[in-house]
């Protein structure tokens, strides 16, 4: 059976040279900080997306512009025709939910400002609630003629503090000036990011007469087939339908390359961390050459005293961890940053969390691995002489 | 049969393209309760037999076994096993754990081995009140001086029973007055409690508390036979 050294005498190692522990701590501990913030940005992207997702929702573009809604153009009455037609469509109370919406990236100016950011505008009517029910006011109320309600994370987005965008604020759009009258949340989608105004308004400052698509709540019964036969079978509106949830998939895959260049970071960054912790270890163990020796001569196999070497490592990298993990959660989880599509919010979840302790440990196995087994394979003889 | 046999031991080391022959066909016996010193010029391969003895190195040739195993045949993880059991070392300098109290620095080898919690305690108690520390059980090895570091290392070589305790130069970091104290525990460990010494020694002093002294020159094992005292412990008692 395989006997070990003792607990104590692995943790007590640590404080054999406080100011080296120290050191290694610190700098595992901003090696995992970077770790920490590459996760919670792919969280942040994922989960964004993910939520913007709705499995009962279906997109009706025109054909081809499933890649991008911006470029999308359909019929403005392709909402009557789809509601009356369509029998699966979510109904209640008389109301169908149908959502025609006109959705594209433009110049937004703040007050004050004249160069303007791009930001994402939505123009919707009333039914939008009905269909996009992750959103939901937080503050202010809906807008009427010649207002806006503006997502929370809009701001970011705009890369304008929060303030510009205030209910009560006005920004320019399109030429036209338009009061903030509300703020909105939609559990962190891609949604929070926009600037909703009523669809008609928006259509006419914007000089169109057609909408980007309709966004369709399948009923009970309903199912996509349905709206996909619809679409193909009237070619004169020249519609294409998509699931949400296959349009965010293929946003996902558009993001895979961003994601790739993320995780390479993570691993060039944990590189740093692994030498880190080889250096320490080393000198840790090269410094114990004879003590190593001497408890295989008394007894203790070499695999007992590669683990205790290893239990330091993991000792030190969960430390740095737990102290990374803290200061993440404080300065990192929940920054808003923007990105093309619009902005989302950095998350150290659980699964961040979780995925970066075990980076740490792995980087205390390794670090302490080498330097274990290169001891371990001297003579016991020859090491018992070591200086 | 003698507790230890070495029989025909060749040990060669490689350096380069020559071959170093430490030891060239040694033969010995010790027997139980005996004490013997080794000593020998510097690379006459005293510590080298004390090694191959301890089971911590391996002969190129030749058997040696320890109460009737042949530890030469043993695999590496047998030989661990059995050294935890069988063979208490005192180093040269004390080799304890700084991190680690007199305690457990004693306690050490005998959690390699099958005893309970409460036994472990009073073995160690007994090991250290063995070598006089029983006060000194809480001290960190900084807190000692250089003779009662050595004394924890003694207690820890003796702590398991072990059928033999090898030393390599017990006395070789000490002063005069330690070194006096140490040969002192030495020689009432043998003659009290009946354990098997054998030390290797380059010190005229400590080879003198020996019943048998032997020497090493260029490989060759010279029986000197020259006992100082002799041992009243017989294996029935």
């Amino acid at each position: 059976m395989l006997r070990l050294l003792p607990w104590e005498y692995g943790v007590r190692n640590l404080f054999r040279r406080p100011g080296r522990t120290a050191l290694t701590v610190a700098a595992l501990t901003l090696v995992l900080l970077m770790v920490f913030a590459a996760l919670s940005f792919v969280r942040g992207l994922n989960l964004s997306l993910a939520i913007s997702a709705d499995p009962r929702v279906v997109l009706i573009h025109s054909v081809g512009g499933g890649e991008n809604l911006e470029s999308s153009s359909i019929p403005a009455r392709s909402a009557a025709l789809v509601a009356a037609s369509i029998p699966g469509i979510q109904r209640r109370y008389g109301q169908v939910y149908v959502s025609p919406e006109l959705h594209l990236t433009t110049r937004v100016y703040v007050d004050g400002d004249e160069q303007g950011a791009l930001g994402v505008i939505r123009g919707v009517a009333p039914t939008a609630l009905l269909v996009r029910q992750q959103v939901q006011l937080i503050e202010g109320r809906w807008p009427q003629l010649g207002e806006v309600a503006v997502g929370r994370l809009a701001a970011v987005k705009l890369g304008r503090p929060d303030e510009a965008l205030a209910v009560g604020q006005t920004v320019m759009i399109e030429g036209r000036r338009w009061r903030v009258s509300g703020r909105f949340a939609a559990v962190g989608s891609a949604l929070e990011a926009e600037i909703w105004g009523p669809l008609d308004e928006f259509q006419q400052a914007l000089k169109r007469q057609d909408v980007s698509l309709l966004a369709v709540t399948l009923g009970p019964g309903g199912e996509f087939g349905e709206i996909d036969e619809f679409c193909k079978e009237r070619l004169d509106l020249e519609l294409q339908a998509t699931p949400e949830t296959f349009f965010y998939g293929n946003l996902q895959a558009h993001y895979r390359p961003i994601r790739l260049l993320i995780w390479s970071i993570v691993a060039l960054v944990s590189g740093a961390g692994v030498l880190a912790g080889l250096n320490t270890m080393y000198a840790n163990v090269l410094g114990r050459v004879r003590e190593l020796a001497m408890l295989q001569t008394l007894g203790y196999s070499r695999t007992a005293l590669v683990l205790s070497v290893i239990q330091e490592g993991m000792l030190i990298a969960a430390i740095s961890a737990l102290m990374a993990a803290a200061m993440a959660l404080w300065a990192i989880d929940g920054t808003a940053i923007r990105f093309t599509m619009g902005a989302f919010v950095l998350r150290m979840d659980s699964v961040a969390v979780a995925t970066g302790c075990a980076v740490a440990l792995a980087l205390g196995v390794v670090g302490a691995l080498t330097p274990a087994l290169r001891v371990m394979r001297m003579p016991i003889g020859e090491s018992l002489k070591a200086i | 049969m003698a507790l230890v046999e070495v029989i025909d031991v060749v040990k060669e080391y490689r350096k380069g393209e020559h071959v170093i022959r430490p030891l060239d066909e040694v033969s010995l016996e010790i027997e139980r309760h005996e004490f013997v010193s080794l000593m020998g010029a510097s690379g006459s391969g005293k510590s080298t037999l004390l090694n191959l003895i301890a089971g911590i190195d391996r002969p190129t040739s030749g058997e040696v076994i320890v109460n009737g195993t042949a530890i030469t045949r043993l695999s590496r993880r047998q030989l661990a096993h059995w050294r935890a059991a069988h063979i208490g070392y005192v180093f040269q300098t004390h080799n304890l754990i700084p991190v680690l109290t007199a305690f457990e620095n004693v306690e050490l080898p005998l959690l390699l081995l099958p005893f309970s919690r409460s036994e472990r305690r009073k073995r160690v108690a007994l090991a250290l009140e063995a070598v006089g520390l029983s006060d000194r059980a809480d001290h960190y090895p900084r807190q000692l001086s250089g003779g009662q570091e050595q004394r924890v290392g003694i207690a820890r070589a003796i702590v398991a029973d072990p059928l033999v305790v090898v030393a390599d130069e017990p006395t070789g970091d000490l002063d005069a007055e330690s070194t006096e104290q140490i040969l002192e525990l030495l020689m009432r460990l043998n003659t009290e409690l009946g354990t098997t010494f054998l030390v290797v020694t380059h010190d005229p002093r400590t080879a003198g508390i020996a019943q048998r002294r032997l020497r090493l020159e260029k490989g060759k094992l010279l029986d000197r036979d020259c006992p100082a005292h002799v041992a009243t412990i017989t294996e029935d008692e």
